[in-house]
């Protein structure tokens, strides 16, 4: 069957085709009920609620105008900042608007909203109406996609345990679902001055013990130079921090397994938390201001030349008058890699009357063309094949250096967090004893053991029982 | 009875052309209380068939929470120390001001400005400035010999509470300062006259003529200010999130966490409920003190 996406593709309709499509449609019928319906006409417009800067949104808007191209109707954007956006979310998703058709998901809101996003499985299963190779699901980063996509319905706190390979039958075999296809994914990188590394005949460290010799031998705060930039300030990026060097060390950097038992109290974790608060008090390696600072102030602290390294999602440029030199490295491992990472994903809104369309639409934006494309403006991709264009592109590696190559193999690595529908607590709880012991307020074990006591009271407040 | 029938017809008259203010009122206020006291009394689950009724499930877990608390503690202390150093300054500014210099249009133009700025873009400017690493503040401090090493604003308890505290008289004494200025110059001059020519010096003027005028101006400001006080939430949240630790973490932060990032409904509801009660009883204090020092509210 061709598909018929607009004015530019023209429909090859033979009577060979209409048997085929019968044939097809009567065993998608049989099949997949949901999406076995004709093709639905196609609608005025589509329209996106995207995340602003979160996601590369200039990724999305440059895209714009091809999707017009080769769908033949618009897709009208709607972009906000990750707080108004997820209020945004909530508030369409609870009461059962149409108006958004395509909806950017972030991963820790998903556990409450499983039965809100569309499932999507059945459509990717069916998928002989988009174009050929469009999809290729196998292409995704397995470990990107099940810990942003694949949720059971009515167990949303369990992960994916059913191996690295990325079959739509077992997934649904197994009582899971996709709910999306992913578009941005972040992952905790090492950006680093490779200016002053050479200057001080230094290497990437590979391990956190070589990333304290390092970053000690490259502080001098009489020269306003400091080793490393940290985000121990009150929010999302002390925990993730930690849970970054909690799995590096041997912990469970998922904080909290799927039988709701807080895992970071433990010897890991408290080694980690000891490791961290070193950094910051003993080693004093990092610049003042590193227990208010944010995953924001931390790239400016290191854009502003002060420090030379920055653990960060953000991509991090230097001011011009700095003058210096950026590489990245992946982020070293203790007895193993565990950074932190987070994807957005492409959903589509269950209240929508376009789902077929917006199933293509998902579709064709998270396809290996749309990313490819996209990398121009370092939208973070999450198929392996852009990664390998990425890195075959000299344009793109004078332009970004080593930085896709680190991006792709820290995703092949990346530690998600716990599927909790109060994440936002639990992440709270953990941040404040992550601030507190890295400001000298609580010794890491006491601030953990408090954390964990905390975090027990919230899973059972919120229903989570053991 | 002519009469008595004239004055129902009034009586009707004054509630008829009142009663669309009323309904109004109603709407506003008593409607909203309302809605907030049925959510508060139930579990609510916005993004599913779960919204059921707890009775005061949801207000024993936001009582019985120590950060939370500590939170109402906290958001008093704010309230408290933020309005009695604006009354302070602004009253100091306020002197300054009435003293008619050439200088005085120009200064209280530039006075008023931080009143036009928006808490988050004054909160945003705060941080920056504050930054140990690259802020203005510490770099001055530094090359001046003020001190020897970075001061880590927002890292620090002490430190952090001076900054939320130091934002909030920034943005709103010149509020404070504008009311007193009012009553500056509507003080008589005659009894300032008079005691002078018995041989008052400035200190005595002060105390006993210009502060027992300035009294209703003061009891003004002050609630004025304190109401708004209590509503603080943009400015700390940007500059500090509640933190180091939970140490400035006010109650519309927990407000604002409960209800838009858990969305639990329930238990946001029931702890706005208990900061109504709070805030009216502190308020119903507040107006007393007014009362005493108004004509206005006496009658």
């Amino acid at each position: 069957m061709t598909f018929d996406r607009g004015a530019d593709h023209g429909t090859a309709f033979t009577r060979r085709t209409a048997i085929k499509s019968g044939a097809g449609l009567a065993f998608a019928a049989a099949t997949f009920p949901r999406f076995a319906r004709a093709a639905t006409p196609k609608p005025d417009r589509l329209t996106m609620l995207y995340a602003t800067s979160e996601a590369d949104s200039d990724a999305i808007k440059a895209a714009v105008p091809d999707f017009k191209k080769a769908f033949g109707f618009e897709l009208r954007l709607d972009t906000m900042p990750y707080n108004a956006l997820q209020q945004k979310a909530f508030a369409e998703l609870a009461s059962g608007s149409a108006y958004y058709d395509v909806m950017i998901v972030d991963t820790p809101w998903m556990p409450a909203l499983t039965h809100k996003i569309l499932p999507i499985t059945d459509m990717v299963l069916d998928a002989s109406r988009l174009p050929a190779g469009e999809l290729q699901i196998d292409d995704f980063i397995p470990k990107v996609f099940f810990d942003t996509a694949v949720y059971k319905p009515d167990a949303s706190y369990l992960h994916w345990d059913g191996g690295s390979t990325i079959d739509p039958a077992e997934i649904k075999k197994r009582g899971f679902e996709i709910f999306g296809l992913p578009i941005q994914a972040n992952v905790l990188t090492l950006a680093y001055r490779a200016d002053i590394f050479a200057e001080q005949h230094v290497t990437a460290p590979q391990t956190w013990d070589e990333f304290a010799t390092v970053a000690k031998k490259l502080t001098d705060p009489s020269k306003r130079q400091w080793g490393t930039t940290m985000m121990a300030g009150p929010g999302d990026w002390a925990t993730d921090d930690f849970k970054t060097l909690l799995a590096c060390f041997g912990g469970d950097g998922h904080l909290v397994n799927d039988r709701f038992q807080p895992v970071f109290d433990s010897p890991e974790g408290r080694q980690a938390l000891t490791f961290y608060v070193d950094l910051i008090q003993k080693l004093k390696v990092t610049p003042p201001g590193t227990t208010s600072a944010s995953w924001d102030t931390a790239a400016t602290t290191f854009g502003t030349g002060l420090a030379a390294m920055s653990p960060n999602y953000h991509t991090e440029t230097l001011n011009p008058n700095v003058g210096g030199r950026i590489s990245y490295a992946m982020i070293p491992k203790q007895v193993q890699y565990g950074p932190h990472f987070g994807t957005w994903m492409l959903s589509i809104n269950s209240f929508s009357k376009n789902k077929e369309w917006a199933f293509r639409a998902i579709a064709w934006f998270t396809s290996r063309e749309v990313q490819t494309k996209a990398l121009a403006t370092q939208l973070h991709p999450t198929r392996r094949s852009v990664y390998a264009a990425a890195m075959q592109d000299t344009g793109l590696t004078g332009k970004f250096g080593n930085f896709y190559d680190v991006l792709g193999k820290s995703l092949e690595v990346g530690v998600g967090r716990p599927r909790l529908t109060n994440y936002a607590d639990v992440d709270r709880a953990i941040w404040i004893a992550v601030n507190n012991a890295a400001r000298g307020a609580v010794a890491p074990e006491v601030a953990l053991h408090r954390a964990a006591d905390e975090v027990r009271k919230l899973l059972a407040d919120a229903g989570y029982k053991p | 009875m002519p009469g008595g029938a004239e004055a129902r017809r009034a009586a009707y008259l004054g509630w008829g052309l009142l009663s669309p203010a009323l309904v109004l009122l109603l709407l506003m206020t008593a409607v909203p209380t309302i809605y907030l006291v049925y959510y508060s009394l139930h579990h609510v689950d916005l993004l599913g068939p779960g919204t059921h009724f707890v009775g005061l499930a949801n207000f024993r877990r936001v009582l019985s929470d120590p950060e939370i608390l500590r939170s109402f503690a906290v958001t008093i202390l704010f309230v408290a120390l933020a309005v009695a150093i604006e009354i302070g300054l602004g009253l100091a500014i306020a002197l300054m001001l009435a003293r008619r210099l050439p200088e005085t249009n120009l200064l209280t133009a530039l006075f008023i400005l931080p009143l036009g700025v928006a808490p988050v873009v004054s909160a945003l400017v705060f941080r920056v400035l504050l930054d140990p690493a690259y802020g203005w503040i510490d770099y001055y401090l530094q090359s001046w010999g003020v001190i020897s090493q970075p001061i880590d604003w927002l890292g620090d308890p002490l430190n952090a509470w001076i900054a939320i505290i130091g934002l909030d008289v920034w943005q709103w004494t010149p509020f404070v300062a504008l009311i007193l200025l009012a009553g500056l110059q509507a003080i008589p001059q005659d009894p300032v006259e008079a005691a002078r020519l018995d041989g008052a010096g400035p200190v005595a003027l002060f105390w006993h003529i210009t502060l027992p005028f300035l009294r209703s101006f003061i009891a003004i400001a002050m609630v004025f200010r304190a109401i708004e006080a209590f509503k603080t939430f943009a400015g700390v949240e940007v500059l500090t999130g509640g933190g180091p630790g939970s140490t400035t973490e006010l109650i519309n932060l927990d407000l604002y966490r409960l209800a838009l990032q858990d969305f639990d409904v329930g238990a946001a509801a029931a702890l706005g409920f208990c900061f109504l009660v709070l805030l009216s009883v502190v308020m119903q204090q507040m107006l007393k003190v007014l009362g005493r020092n108004t004509d206005i509210l006496e009658e």
